[in-house]
Formats: structure tokens, sequence, C-alpha cells
């Protein structure tokens, strides 16, 4: 009987060796559903964009997305959930770029660039300078003579505080030292749009994305886009202008920091095949979200040389906590 | 402002829209989304913590694989039932389901505890529907005249109606101003935790890393009104909530009293209604508030409110479906939302690469009148399917009080857990239970309290606004806070506002006189409160 039982135990011992020890090293990632953390409301601008990917996603990999809101403080509470998330790849997010600099540099968010790793840049979505359709206003040098003549006259619209928005007037003012707007912070795009539909405002700084909202009642003056955008194609950016600002919101994916060389690799490629795919980037032109694609380690880079600059913007401005 | 020569607002060819709209509506699968849309809607509205924007969010993903008028046809069915929905556990446990509801628990409640339960819920059932049909009759006609004027609300005039919406404290709470006041400032101090609106600097987050977003309305809501109730029902030694014992007629009889004598109540809170909701910011939880103490302030005899009037249910509950129309003016001809929920609509509609604009009822016509054309049908279907739903519901009042509660209380985790996926929000809803309890033993008001925790953020937001603004003109911040018509109106009323409860007190000695003329007055009370 004791005997009988040794070989099978030991049959058994080794198969369960080998059963732990292989699939370790071979398994197929992703072998159960992957976690999608979006740090904005359910239906949000982000959350539409991420539905869209997980369209072409469910395409490439078998594995499914769940979708996790934690939203909260301008996306503080949903970027720190991933940043703090067990690195094994089946926690990833979105994060928004400059909000996370900007949050890690001002406030005392409990993370910063390193905290994360980068999978891909799917949204590009420059900054315009819009005004009224009725505006007297009919070109951005318009309105920057007249404020050096009228100081404080003329009020600026901007979603804030510290946002893309505040660092483009912070550029903005470094730029022309002399040109005194006034600027009214709302607390988002739909209220910034209210605000110049109102006329409460005589311009705002806004995103391509927030500005297409109300598109029939603005004049989009310039882009802040290093080219012209495709949603605007008659719009001249405003180095075309001779001003040099080049403003923008990122959207990126990534995945807190130590995941696994393998699995980082498989994400990039995937999400590079899901921008790449022509079916893609017309949901994405449908949804008026300004597509562009950046890899892992250029996405890496940016977020760093933004990190830097954004740093000097605001110890300028005296926000650096 | 605004002056400025804007093209002509004109209604392109209406008419042409209206056959293939009405076509569009009776599609069965359109009549099928309408149907399942309200019920799913009134039941995600009645459960605690579940609110009207949750629901709505939930189902944008599904609208992705329908055509985008069938998608639009039920997000709206889905928000009009949450909105009716959460009146139902206002009156039946004294729970709003939704923050609209919460002034529907100042008389609702007393109805139900009186065994009038069934009176309280086709009150509602029935006001909710015609606050609806008011709004969107707005929405179809003024929709371009309307969103011009809503625009004309800018930072200091948003600050005066948020300052008029909190100075209902003082109609809310005549016999104990003080109390109310307390409670309301203890509401607005809470409102101040998490991340400075004007400076973006976390404050009074004692270094815990969960507080930087604030404390959530929500869960501090469901904890003042449903938590605080559970406490208080487990400590009365009664085995049902209350008593149920509905009467045949009942229906017809309080159809019958609303179109008799609450037809000027009615129309007045479903204006209001239609008015607070067209403003970008403010949603139903303030117009129900506000159209409340307008019909208390106007009412030949203000003291029944609040001990269960028949008239209380139906301003509130008008005036929060009002709201409805309302909001979605702003959103599909400007792009604005007017509430949560337009907001979420919005994202919907942009989804499927439809333009906002007043472009969208020539443009998109079709599109857009199926939308407004289906919130009429809506609204009337509510009213049956509201009917067989409420009557559902209205068991409840005959389990044993354990259960019932034991149910409020796993209601109101799963809700407050799932508006943020945050267990903070869990230990909200408990530390406000308790405030919300012992704070009532103490004569504290709970609604006085959930108004400064609702209003607080956005007085704030307004009045950093204002700040900003002030820069621009001489006269700095007097200037830009008095400066246009409307902000004078506002500061006229919020005085008015101030000074009803004195008004009240006038009216009532005046009455006291005229009944016992000789007698004279020399026990007249003090008023220092004026």
């Amino acid at each position: 009987m004791k005997f009988k039982a040794v070989f099978p135990c030991l049959f058994l011992a080794l198969a369960l060796i080998a059963a732990a020890a292989f699939p370790a090293t071979a398994a197929k990632y992703p072998d159960k559903p992957i976690n999608m953390v979006i740090a904005f409301t359910a239906g949000g601008s982000s959350d539409v964009q991420a539905r869209i990917m997980q369209k072409y996603w469910n395409k490439y990999v078998e594995e499914p997305w769940v979708f996790v809101y934690k939203p909260g403080a301008g996306g503080i509470i949903g970027f720190t959930e991933i940043a703090k998330a067990t690195p094994d790849g089946y926690t990833i997010g979105g994060l928004n770029v400059p909000h996370i600099v900007l949050q890690s540099l001002a406030q005392r968010a409990a993370f910063n660039a390193e905290s994360f790793d980068y999978i891909a840049q799917v949204v590009n979505d420059p900054q315009c300078v819009a005004v009224l359709k009725s505006s007297k206003y009919k070109s951005f040098q318009e309105i920057i003579d007249d404020a050096k003549v009228h100081p404080n006259k003329v009020k600026i619209g901007l979603v804030g505080p510290l946002s893309g928005h505040h660092l483009m007037f912070l550029e903005f003012n470094k730029l022309y030292p002399d040109v005194k707007l006034s600027r009214v912070f709302y607390k988002g795009a739909a209220d910034q749009n209210a605000a110049l539909l109102g006329g409460e405002v005589d311009l705002i700084f806004g995103n391509i994305n927030d500005v297409m909202r109300s598109i029939d009642e603005f004049r989009v003056l310039n882009v802040a886009g290093e080219k012209r955008n495709a949603f605007l194609p008659d719009v001249p950016t405003l180095r075309e202008q001779h001003i040099d600002i080049v403003s923008d919101i990122r959207r990126i994916f990534a995945a807190p920091k130590g995941l696994p060389a393998d699995k980082l690799a498989f994400l990039r490629e995937t999400f590079k095949k899901i921008c790449n795919d022509p079916g893609y980037v017309a949901d994405m032109k449908k949804a008026g979200q300004p597509a562009e694609y950046l890899d892992g380690d250029a996405t890496a880079a940016f977020i760093h040389s933004v990190e830097a600059r954004d740093k000097a913007l605001l110890k300028d401005a005296g926000l650096l906590k | 402002m605004g002056a400025t020569a804007h093209p002509a607002l004109k209604e392109p060819h209406m008419t042409e829209f209206i056959i293939p709209s009405l076509l569009n509506l009776i599609d069965p699968l359109n009549i099928a989304l309408m149907v399942i849309g309200l019920a799913g809607g009134i039941i995600i509205g009645a459960l605690p913590g579940l609110s009207a924007t949750m629901g709505v969010a939930l189902m944008v993903p599904a609208t992705f694989a329908m055509d985008p008028s069938s998608g639009l046809v039920m997000l709206g069915a889905i928000y009009v039932g949450a909105i009716y929905g959460g009146s139902n556990s206002a009156v039946l446990i004294c729970t709003p389901g939704t923050p609209s509801a919460v002034a529907t628990t100042f008389d609702g409640w007393p109805l139900t505890q009186r065994g009038e339960a069934d009176t309280a819920l086709y009150t509602s059932l029935l006001s909710s529907a015609f606050g609806g049909i008011v709004g969107v009759f707005f929405l179809l006609f003024l929709a371009g005249a309307l969103a011009r004027f809503a625009l004309q609300f800018g930072g200091p005039e948003n600050f005066w109606l948020c300052l008029f919406g909190l100075s209902t404290i003082a109609v809310m709470s005549p016999g104990n101003m003080g109390k109310g006041i307390v409670s309301g400032a203890i509401g607005l101090l809470i409102s101040t935790i998490g991340i400075d609106p004007n400076a973006g600097v976390p404050r009074f987050t004692f270094g815990s890393y969960s507080l930087i977003q604030g404390i959530s309305v929500i869960p501090c809501m469901i904890g003042l009104f449903s938590f605080s109730q559970v406490l208080f029902l487990i400590g009365t030694d009664k085995t049902f909530v209350a008593d149920y014992n509905p009467r045949p007629g009942t229906f017809k009889r309080t159809a019958a009293y609303l179109a008799g004598r609450c037809k000027k109540i009615l129309l007045r809170s479903s204006l209001i209604g239609t008015w607070v909701g067209m403003l970008p910011g403010a949603g139903g939880e303030i117009a129900s508030i506000i159209a409340y103490n307008e019909s208390k302030r106007w009412a030949k005899n203000p003291s029944v409110y609040g001990t269960g009037c028949i008239e209380g249910v139906a301003s509130s509950e008008s005036a929060n479906n009002a709201v409805i129309g309302g909001s979605l003016i702003p959103m599909l001809t400007l792009g604005i939302p007017g509430s949560a929920v337009a907001a979420v609509i919005l994202g919907a509609l942009m989804a499927h690469g439809i333009q906002p604009g007043f472009k969208i009822f020539s443009a998109t016509g079709e599109l857009a009148y199926t939308f407004i054309f289906s919130q009429f049908a809506v609204n009337l279907l509510m009213i049956p399917i509201g009917f067989v739903l409420c009557r559902c519901m209205a068991k409840l009042l005959t389990l044993r009080l354990t259960f019932v509660a034991i149910g409020i209380v796993v209601l109101s985790y799963i809700g407050a857990y799932a508006i943020s996926n945050s267990l903070l929000d869990i230990w909200v809803v408990v530390v406000f239970g308790f405030v919300g309890f012992f704070g009532g033993k103490l004569g504290m008001d709970t609604g006085s309290m959930a108004l400064g925790v609702i209003l607080g953020p956005m007085i704030e937001e307004n009045l950093g606004k204002c700040l900003d603004l002030a820069h621009s003109v001489p006269g700095g911040l007097p200037s830009i806070m008095l400066d246009s018509g409307i902000s004078k109106v506002l500061v006229a009323a919020l005085a008015l506002s101030l000074a009803t409860p004195y008004l009240l007190h006038l009216k009532k000695l005046r009455a006291q006189e005229r009944s016992a003329r000789c007698r004279c007055a020399d026990e007249r009370p003090e008023n220092e409160n004026a």
C-alpha cells in the first residue's frame, strides 16, 4: 500500500511542480481581463476615447478590458490608482498630460512622471484661441495690440487653475510681459464655452475637442499646434503668426512602473496596431478626438520634456509648491 | 452683453420634421426602448445612491450599437424615469433616491407616516409628468431664445442665485432659524474640504490622500438622509415603517385635487424647474428646493408645509422633472449641458458624431425632433408605468422594519461605493449618518446642512470668477457683482427671501389679532430675526 502510493505521489508532485513552473514562464499574457482605470467620469471625453480603443482591442486580443472609474480632483485620484497598482499587467489606465506633471509639481500628488511605464500616446488635442463669431477681433495680434493699449480690459477664459490652459496662459505672459489680460478660471470646458457665448469673457484658450462643441458660434483664430489640425484645416497655427507657443493636452495609456518587459512590449505592440487601424482612425475622427500616435519611448521622452518646461513656467509664476 | 447681431433664431422647417419624427417614434423598437428605459430609470432612481447620472452614463456604451435616435430616445427615457423614481424612496422611506428628490422628503415622508403613502406617490407621479411636459414644451418652442437668456447667467448671477438658494434655510426652519443657520454653515464648511477651486491646492485634507477629492455630495446626502433614517427607524418600537392602507379611488381623488387646487403651484414650480435647468451648473437638486420654498412663501397657510401637504410634494416633483427639458435646451442648441445628466447625453451625442448647435434642428432635424417628441411620449407613458411600479414599491411598507432597515443600509453602501469606487465614500455615509441622527436630536436641520454641502462649492467657484473679473473694470468687485439687471433682481429676491420669516410672522400675528381683536397684544413675542 505504502509502496504503491509512492509512485503516484511522486508523479503527482512532479506534475504539480511542472504545472507551477512551466505556465509561469510561458503563460499567455493576458489570460484574464485587464482593468482599465479611467480617472474621469463615465461618459466623459476620456471614457469615450477609451471605449473606442476597446472596440479595436477586442479585435486583436481575446481578454477584454474592465473599466474602472476613479474620478475626482481633476484626475489625481485615478492617476494615483494606476501608479500604485501592482505592475502585473492587469491594471493599466489613461493618463493626461500636462495634468500628471502639474499635479506632481504643484498639487502634492503621490506620483510623478517616473511612476509609470508608458504604453502609447493616442491623442494630441492642441489648444486654440477662440472668440465669438460676432467678435471685433479678427486675429490674435489684434487682441494683443488692444490689450497693450487697454491693460486688463480684455478678459480671457481658462479652465483651471493648474491646467494645460493655465500653462499656455503663463507661456503667453512670459512671451508678452507687457500684455495684460484679465484671466478668469472656469471649472470645466462647458462652463468656459458658456462664458464665451454669454460674453462674460472676450476670448478663451480651449482644446479642439471642446471648442468643436460650439463651433457654430465660435471663430477659432489660431491653433497652438506644431502644424495645422485636420479638424480646422483653415485655421493657422500660432507659429505661422510668429507667436512661438505650442500647447496641447495629450491622452496617454500607461501601466504602473515595473511592468515585466515582455508584457510592456505586448501592450505597446497592440496599441500600435490599434492606432494604425483605419476603422479606429475613422471612429476617432467621428467622435472629434484628434488622434496622434506616439510609441511608448517617445511618449516618455515627451513627458520628461514637458516636465522640465512646466517646472520652469510654474517657478517663474511662483506656483511651485 | 451679447447684444451683438446673432443670426435670426429661426426654427427652420420644424413642420417638415414632424411627420418623420412621429413615424420614428411609433417604431416598435423605439416604443420598447422607451418603456424599458423608463422602467429601468424608475428603479435606478428609486434605489438610494444610484442616481440619474449614473443610470444614463452606464447605458451610454450600449447606445454605440444603436442608431443615434434610438440611443437618444432610450437615454432620455432613463433620465425622466430616474428623476421621477427618486421620489418613490423619498416618500416611502424618507430617503431621496436622487439628490433632486431632497425636497420631496419634506412633505412626502410625513404623508407616509400618516398612512397616506398612496396619495404622496400618486401626487409625485402626476406632478412629475406635468413638470416634465412643461419643460419639454419650452424645449420644443422656445429653445433658441431661452438658450440665449441662460447665457446671461455668468459668475455674478450664479453667485446670487446660489445665495438665494441658501437663503431658503430661513424659510425651511422658521421656528428655529439659529440652528438652521448653524447647520447650513457646517454644510458649507464641509464643502471646503478638498482642492481649492481657485488656487488649485489641497486644503483641510489633514494629509489624507482620499480627502483630496473632497466630500462628495451624494454619499454625504445618503448619510444625512438614508443612514440616519435607518438609525431613527431602528430606534422606534414600530414593526413596520409606517401604516399603509391604500384606499380605492385615491388616484382619481389625487388627480382631481392636483387639477383643481394645485394648478398655480404646479405651473410655477415647473417654470422654476425649466429655468433653473437651463442654467449651466444648477440642476434639479436646487430647482426642487427653490420651487418648494416659493410654494411655501406664497401659500395662504405656510405652516402646513412640512407636515405632509400635497402641495409640497407637487412643487418639488414638478420642478425636478421640468429641469430635464430645461437642461436639454442649452445642451442641444449650444453644446452646453444644463445638468450633469445632460452632460453625459452630450457625450453620447458627440460620440455618434452629432454636432450640437442651432443647426441641430435643421441639419439633423429628424433626430432632434424625434428626441423631443419622445420626451413628450415618455412623460405620458410614465403615468401607467409609474403607477404599476409605485404600487409594487409601496409593498415595502408591508415588510418588517428590520428587513427594510437592512435593505436601506446595503443599498446605501452599494450606492455610495458605486459613485467613484472609493471606500472613503462608505465612511462618509456612516459618519454623516451619525451626524444626521444626533444632529436631528439636537434640533439641527439636515436639509439645511445638505443645502450647504450642495451649494458651497458653487458659491465659492462663482465668487472666484467674480474676483477674477473684478480686475477688468474700474469699479472692482462691487460693480461686477451688481452690474447686470439680473443680478439686481436676484439681490432683491434674496432680500425678500431673508425677510420672509419675519413677514410670515407678521402675517400670523395679524391673523391672531383679527381673531382676538379686543385682547391686548402685550404677549407679542420679540423678533430679532428680521
